[in-house]
């Protein structure tokens, strides 16, 4: 066992010990590769002689994305409690004094696996319909009914949109290393083309895509993972965002790897009720895209002049922002090709 | 110098991939053992081409530039295009040329946001000038693209 790991063993003992009010010993810990924006680690605890597994994701000392953890715990507990698969909540914890950096707790959910190069080509398409039929239900969620008013900033239907466009417009300007012509063309153009009003407010995940649940042996989504970018805004964001071309690089053919993307958007809508309007969609996918810069440019900041020295920083930013503009580009360019065609809903 | 150098830095990521993965103590560590051999591709195939892009972004914005002067009616807009056009890098150096094409690209994108506002008013130089930009929005995309499996 390595410090670090020794160090989280004896702290997470003692903190499970008096959460749980039974004595709790750490049988064994393992860092979890990716999980960008948090450190994650699989932990077995012995509980007397019971075995519970759990997933402990602690602060990093820097990350992809400037997350919080309070919010991000609180969209995934209501949408447990709504009955959407995730890994149920345990705790949260803010007190410094017993891993050093605040951290939360979840349930393990075990025998999946997350990776999309793993997925075998026979469960693709049930996988797919599953995935957005599931992303349909969060869609059709009323987030303040589930007491997510609180735990997120207000918005309005009418002005979502360019609020997360100012949002990341912000990111871009205060983290890139250099001008990025074509992610200020995508602003100037979304500014200009401003979309209808949303047809709902919902939550929205913020990163849902393949890579962000956990799928079984057969096949099965058993949780939806990475809430950390959960906000109120309108749910064709989060279908843009699950449909962008960055997420099935080698496979243009297949959204997410998954599924046909006319196909994705049917189950989206007949899970969620809703109807995708192609100008509204088109604005959607403009957005996602810049919104994906602008994650990429400020992991390229953070891997430059923050603590960390994590090289999925390094990746983030040289070869996502590298694939994201000419994503950008094929959207907006007059002599594009669209080989990205999928893009015209 | 290294000798044949981008390839030379290729068998590194190589090397990590097929030596030093299957040795490493846990999924963590082989993941970022990958991570980094898919960087040091990259830097290989920046080791080869890093100053001909920069020197190419920069001469076709110098050409946009020229156009532009003959329509363009911002003075201080023109004013910066023309130093832009004056000036050059302090040396072939990689660091050099990237401080020069940077300062050309953030003038682009002001003359790219004039020649946007321009276009609705129907000044006929706007439109072409429009699509040259684009033109050269779409080599310097491709310029810059790496190629990679990951």
């Amino acid at each position: 066992m390595t410090p670090r790991e020794e160090e989280l063993r004896t702290g997470l003992s003692a903190y499970l010990t008096r959460r749980w009010n039974a004595e709790t010993h750490i049988e064994s810990v393992g860092r979890i590769p990716g999980g960008a924006s948090r450190e994650t680690w699989r932990c077995a605890a012995m509980v007397g002689e019971a075995r519970r597994g759990v997933i402990v994701r602690i602060d990093p000392e820097t990350s992809l994305i400037d997350t919080d953890r309070a919010t991000e715990y609180r969209a995934m507990d209501a949408a447990h409690r709504a009955g959407i698969p995730t890994p149920e909540p345990l705790f949260l914890e803010a007190d410094l004094s017993w891993l050093g950096r605040p951290f939360s707790i979840t349930t393990e959910i075990t025998g999946c696996q997350a990776s999309a190069d793993g997925i075998p080509d026979a469960h693709r398409g049930a996988m797919g319909r599953r995935k957005w039929a599931l992303l349909g239900e969060i869609a059709a969620l009323d987030p303040l009914a589930m007491g997510l008013a609180d735990a997120m900033p207000p918005t309005t239907l009418e002005s979502c949109a360019l609020e997360q466009v100012d949002y990341w417009a912000g990111v871009i300007a205060a983290d890139a290393l250099h001008p990025n012509p074509v992610a200020e063309a995508a602003i100037r153009w979304l500014r200009r083309h401003p979309p209808p009003p949303a047809q709902k407010l919902s939550l929205v995940h913020g990163d849902y895509r393949t890579g962000n649940f956990l799928y079984t042996p057969d096949g099965d989504i058993a949780a939806i993972l990475d809430w950390e970018m959960a906000h109120l805004g309108d749910p064709l964001e989060d279908l843009a965002w699950s449909l962008d071309p960055l997420w099935n690089w080698s496979r243009l053919d297949l959204a997410g790897q998954l599924l046909p993307h006319q196909e994705a958007i049917r189950c989206w809508e007949a899970a969620s009720g809703l109807k995708v309007e192609p100008a509204a969609m088109n604005w959607w996918r403009v957005f996602a895209s810049l919104k994906g810069i602008g994650i990429w440019i400020s992991s390229s900041e953070d891997y430059h002049n923050g603590a960390s020295k994590q090289p999925i920083l390094a990746l983030a930013g040289w070869l996502m922002t590298d694939r994201q503009q000419r994503i950008l580009a094929d959207y907006l360019s007059p002599y594009s090709t669209h080989k990205f065609y999928e893009a015209r809903a | 110098m290294i000798p044949k150098g981008a390839e030379g830095v290729r068998h590194l990521a190589t090397r990590a991939v097929t030596d030093l993965i299957p040795k490493a103590a846990d999924a963590y560590m082989a993941a970022d053992i990958g991570l980094m051999a898919s960087l040091i591709d990259m830097v290989a195939q920046d080791y080869d081409r890093a100053v001909d892009v920069l020197i190419a972004d920069q001469n076709d914005i110098r050409e946009i530039f020229q156009t532009a002067l003959a329509s363009v009616e911002d003075t201080a807009l023109t004013a910066r295009m023309s130093a832009i056009i004056s000036a050059r890098a302090a040396s072939f150096r990689v660091s050099d040329q990237t401080v020069q094409a940077d300062a050309a690209m953030r003038v682009l994108i002001d003359l790219h946001a004039h020649v946007e506002d321009a276009e609705p008013r129907g000044d006929p130089w706007a439109a072409p000038l429009n699509l040259r930009i684009w033109s050269f929005l779409d080599a310097h995309v491709a310029r810059h693209a790496y190629e990679s499996a990951f």
